[in-house]
């Protein structure tokens, strides 16, 4: 999601004669808030330029040509458009004049906040109409970037598979937002690059590429750059479809829902329960604000913990009575509440638009044992700031549980920045917490770090000599 | 290029002279991996190191890596040896890095849980000292035994508690690499971030050494399980038991571990130990959860197996296969070399794969066996193995069932592991049009290639002279083919085991 474009754009403009006596901190916040007391009028209304032309995609032919359209290998005629669009298609993307232009991938939903530098004179496309599922007779789908996740769970049930991971924050993402946006995709034993096994891609210069095997996995194949690149796929090359580890649908499932009225007693049981070996498919927890909009019926505790677990119809009650032993402090429980992903397509969506008022600030990464005391951070955080707080989160096998705090208030981009900074301060305080949003990638100058992104950088200017995906751009 | 003399001395001042090795004997040590080499390969390539320095600390490795600038030696690091495909072998001679002398754990942290360990220590010392702390590791490499964690990391590893512990990428937290700059590189950030704060990690795991030096690695452990069961099953026939292992898969049941080994194996092990279990088509399952569990999926094991006709073993035999779990190639004793073919096919086609594997070895008129391994829920690990007598004539031509095995799992939907030396000509099958993607890695890091130059993406010759500085690796696809029609044209088949001539007949 245009990371990359973000951070170089940030270097670049540090080394501004003009510029570098503001410092770093200063200057992300004026260009993310897009601040005229401390930038320059062109400079703003030259980052506040969208895209001229969206392409909606309804094929991946469509991709190859327009790529090598903006590569220049082909002219805009080969493009085969109307008349009355080409004209504009030339227009507007001013070819023809000596300037570079590249395409952007839109997300179909995005949790937190749009890219700082947009891409300003290129194409933006649209994958929401290219939207196919292909299941196999492994445990594998193929599912096109626009596919929503809710699509490929309903479909890999039905088909009689398991899609382990989940949206820890239940928006209606699409798959591919997991590629070029920030969808919080996780299961209880990995990440969502964890259920990636292949890419289909197109290449800067046109080509269909696969990075990685659709059918197994890719070790012992030379550089892993796949699981490098998955959450920042679309800035080396634009993925048109993902292939996903599936896991076979168990003879039972049940969903199981804890109330805990104590936060140091949540984060002891789920420390626990990461400590043994029960594997569920996932683990959710909501604090009462997060549980009330999910379940706006029910009287909301003020923490609601949801294991999904799956197995033998004879091994279900063995499994039960481990998960509740080390799930120890709960107030109640209930093996009868619906869970956010495991409800009709419409109540889904119904749900993920009142979710989506939220203000979002990313993820925050906190040790299990310290997920306690840090929400009752973000709460009293929220509450100086006057924007109530609440968390999404789920659990890892590792004991880490990812955390999406939000607050009731409206979205504009310096509240996003102000409660960003403030999350990111608690999640400094917090041992062995990581915030990794966007803007935390852009404070963030360790030195290992920062030689790391460097690294990324030059390995996309190397894959993308043509400058087309998200090309780079200075101030 | 300074003489090899002045780079000796150099050596020698960086490490002291009893870390640096000139001998031939020494040299001649380094010149193999765990496969055998016939040695018409020496005409290619200078498999024998110029030096062999084995460094103690992180530091020493980055003072050896800038001390290439100076003496334009090649550097080529190495773990335990116990690669297949020459990813450790020189191929120019240069500098040969042993990095087992760094083999200490450098942290333990029961409550982030974590081990930091050095590149040197094998996978076996760190999983009997990550127990002696009550956690476990939650994959173990196959070779365990002798693959230390870099040499493992490098070739992409997978094996013991895959399936429910997930890819050995995804069990590093982060690594120590020296840059082929000699500058360090943290290649992710302290805190378990995972994928996001520019994690690296993935760039080195399969990298065959190429991008730089792994010098520590810090790995997720994972609490011991409250009980853990081994269960093993004697098949009518190999595919029932590949059939077997589908099976688990589609039950959705994640073992610890699910393996098959073919009765010929059986028969080697029988050949040199008396007291290893009856040749039989045998799959082996280990399971972990809490006691009630462990006893309900050994139910649903079992009723799966007899689907298949399998025949479960007695406790003490299961215990022994269990025990013996590192040791897959004894076989090698047998005769005076080991071919192992590594590849990773779907699940779904593992009773096919199993019985190609048997089809080309005997088409090939070699001695073998086939093992193969659950990887996830997708992936199977194949890992057939023959056996074959480097001192022949023949004997290289032994080489050509890698190939041909590689080719059989390209088509259907795998692929072989590990480039190296000897399968570069695999990358372009592996990756098509994403070989340039891949390529650019390189690029990246190493643009001079100063470490393990000329492998993975590329096969240097030890000659300087233009024209003959690289074999394009098509070249060498060609020579392995013609290896194996040799090899099929061959009018007896080796003798290595009477005994196993005679389980044949049966």
């Amino acid at each position: 999601m245009g990371l990359l474009r973000d951070w170089h754009y940030i270097e670049k403009a540090v080394h501004i004669p003009a510029l570098s006596e503001v410092i770093r901190d200063a200057l992300i916040r004026a260009l993310f808030v897009r601040d005229d007391r401390v930038l320059p009028r062109d400079l703003i209304a030259d980052l506040s330029r969208v895209p001229p032309v969206t392409v909606k995609v309804k094929d991946d032919g469509e991709v190859r040509k327009l790529v090598r359209v903006l590569n220049g290998q082909e002219s805009t005629v080969s493009l085969g458009l109307s008349a009355e669009d080409y004209h504009y298609f030339r227009t507007q993307l001013g070819v023809g004049r000596t300037r570079e232009f590249g395409a952007v991938v839109r997300p179909r939903t995005l949790l937190t906040y749009d890219w700082i530098v947009p891409e300003q004179r290129g194409v933006q496309l649209d994958f929401t109409g290219y939207a196919g599922i292909e299941f196999g007779e492994a445990h594998r789908a193929i599912a096109q970037v626009g596919a929503t996740w809710k699509q490929l769970y309903d479909k890999g049930v039905a088909k009689g598979h398991v899609v382990p991971f989940v949206p820890t924050v239940p928006l209606d993402f699409a798959i591919g937002d997991g590629l070029y946006g920030d969808a919080p995709f996780a299961s209880y034993r990995g990440e969502f690059a964890s259920h990636v096994n292949a890419l289909r891609t197109i290449s800067p210069f046109g080509h269909r590429a696969r990075v990685g095997f659709e059918e197994v996995a890719n070790n012992g194949t030379a550089y892993d750059l796949l699981h490098a690149t998955v959450p920042i796929a679309a800035e080396f090359f634009i993925p048109v479809a993902v292939a996903l580890r599936l896991e076979a649908k168990p003879a039972a499932r049940k969903t199981l829902t804890y109330a805990y009225d104590d936060g140091p007693k949540l984060a002891v049981a789920l420390d626990k329960l990461s400590r043994t070996s029960q594997t569920p498919t996932w683990v959710h927890v909501t604090d009462a604000v997060a549980s009330k909009i999910l379940r706006p019926a029910s009287v909301a505790d003020l923490f609601t913990v949801q294991v999904s677990v799956g197995g033998t119809a004879s091994g279900m009650a063995a499994k039960e009575k481990a998960i509740d032993t080390a799930m120890a402090g709960f107030t109640s429980k209930n093996a009868e509440v619906p869970n956010p992903f495991d409800v009709p397509a419409a109540a889904y969506r119904k749900t993920a638009d009142t979710v989506t008022r939220s203000l979002f600030v990313g993820e925050v990464r906190v040790p299990a044992k310290s997920l306690g005391d840090f929400v009752a951070r973000i709460r009293a955080f929220g509450d100086q700031s006057a924007a109530k707080a609440g968390v999404y989160a789920s659990l890892r096998a590792t004991g880490t549980v990812s955390t999406f705090p939000f607050f009731a208030a409206p979205k504009d981009r310096s509240k996003v920045y102000d409660l960003s900074k403030g999350v990111r301060a608690i999640a400094a305080k917090t041992p062995g917490a990581a915030f990794t949003s966007r803007l935390a990638h852009l404070w963030e100058e360790e030195a290992h770090f920062m030689r790391r992104m460097a690294l990324l950088r030059s390995l996309k200017l190397t894959i993308d000599t043509a400058h087309v995906v998200q090309p780079l751009v200075s101030p | 290029m300074a003489s090899l003399d002045y780079a000796y001395r150099r050596l020698v001042n960086t490490l002291g002279p009893e870390r640096v090795a000139r001998s031939e004997f020494e040299r001649m040590v380094y010149s193999h991996d765990f496969a055998s080499l016939p040695k018409v390969a020496l005409l290619q390539w200078k498999l024998y190191p110029d030096f062999v320095a084995l460094p103690q600390t992180t530091e020493e490795v980055a003072a050896l890596v800038k001390l290439s600038d100076e003496s334009l030696l090649q550097i080529t690091p190495r773990g335990g040896g116990t690669g297949w495909y020459g990813g450790s072998v020189p191929n120019r001679g240069g500098v040969l890095i042993d990095m087992r002398k760094m083999n200490h754990i450098v942290a333990f942290d029961p409550d982030g849980r974590t081990v930091t360990v050095e590149a040197g220590a094998t996978w076996k010392d760190l999983d009997d000292f990550v127990e002696s702390k009550g956690f476990a590791l939650p994959i173990v490499p196959v070779n365990a035994i002798g693959s230390t964690v870099g040499g493992a990391i490098n070739s992409g590893s997978t094996g013991f508690g895959a399936p429910r512990g997930g890819s050995l990428c995804d069990a590093i937290r982060r690594l120590l690499v020296v840059l082929p700059d000699g500058s360090l590189l943290k290649t992710a950030s302290e805190a378990d971030a995972d994928g996001h704060l520019a994690n690296l990690t993935p760039l080195f795991f399969g990298a065959e050494g190429t991008l730089g030096i792994i010098t520590e690695a810090t790995l997720r452990v994972v609490p011991k399980p409250e009980a853990a069961k081994a269960i093993a099953y004697a098949f009518p026939s190999l595919a029932a038991a590949a059939r077997f292992l589908r099976e688990i898969v589609d039950s959705a049941l994640v073992p610890y571990h699910a393996a098959l080994a073919s009765r010929d194996h059986f028969i080697f092990e029988r050949a040199l130990r008396p007291d290893s279990p009856d040749p039989a088509d045998i799959a082996l399952v280990a399971v972990h959860g809490s006691k009630d569990e462990v006893a309900d999926q050994e139910r649903t094991v079992d009723g799966l197996a007899a689907k298949e006709n399998g025949a479960k073993l007695v406790p003490a035999v299961t215990d022994q296969l269990w025990r013996d779990r590192y040791n897959n190639y004894s076989a090698r004793r047998l005769s005076r070399g080991l071919v192992t073919s590594y590849n990773l096919i779907p699940v779904g086609r593992l009773p096919e794969a199993v019985d190609r594997a048997v089809e080309i070895r005997d088409k090939l008129k070699l001695n073998g066996a086939v093992q193969a391994f659950l990887v996830d829920s997708t992936t199977a690990a194949l890992v057939p193995y023959v056996l074959m007598d480097d001192t022949r004539p023949s004997g290289g031509t032994a080489l050509g069932f890698v190939k041909r095995m590689g080719d059989a799992a390209f088509k259907m939907d795998g692929h072989s592991m590990g480039l190296g030396l000897f399968l570069v000509f695999n990358l372009r099958k592996m990756h098509g049009r994403a070989t340039s993607f891949i390529s650019s890695v390189k690029v990246v890091f190493d643009p001079r290639k100063k470490i393990n130059g000329g492998k993975t993406l590329e096969v240097w010759t030890k000659y300087p002279w233009p024209g003959l500085r690289s074999i394009p690796p098509p070249g060498m696809a060609v020579g392995l083919e013609i290896a194996a029609i040799l090899r099929r044209a061959k009018p007896t088949r080796d003798r290595f085991v009477r005994a196993y001539e005679h389980g044949k007949e049966e």
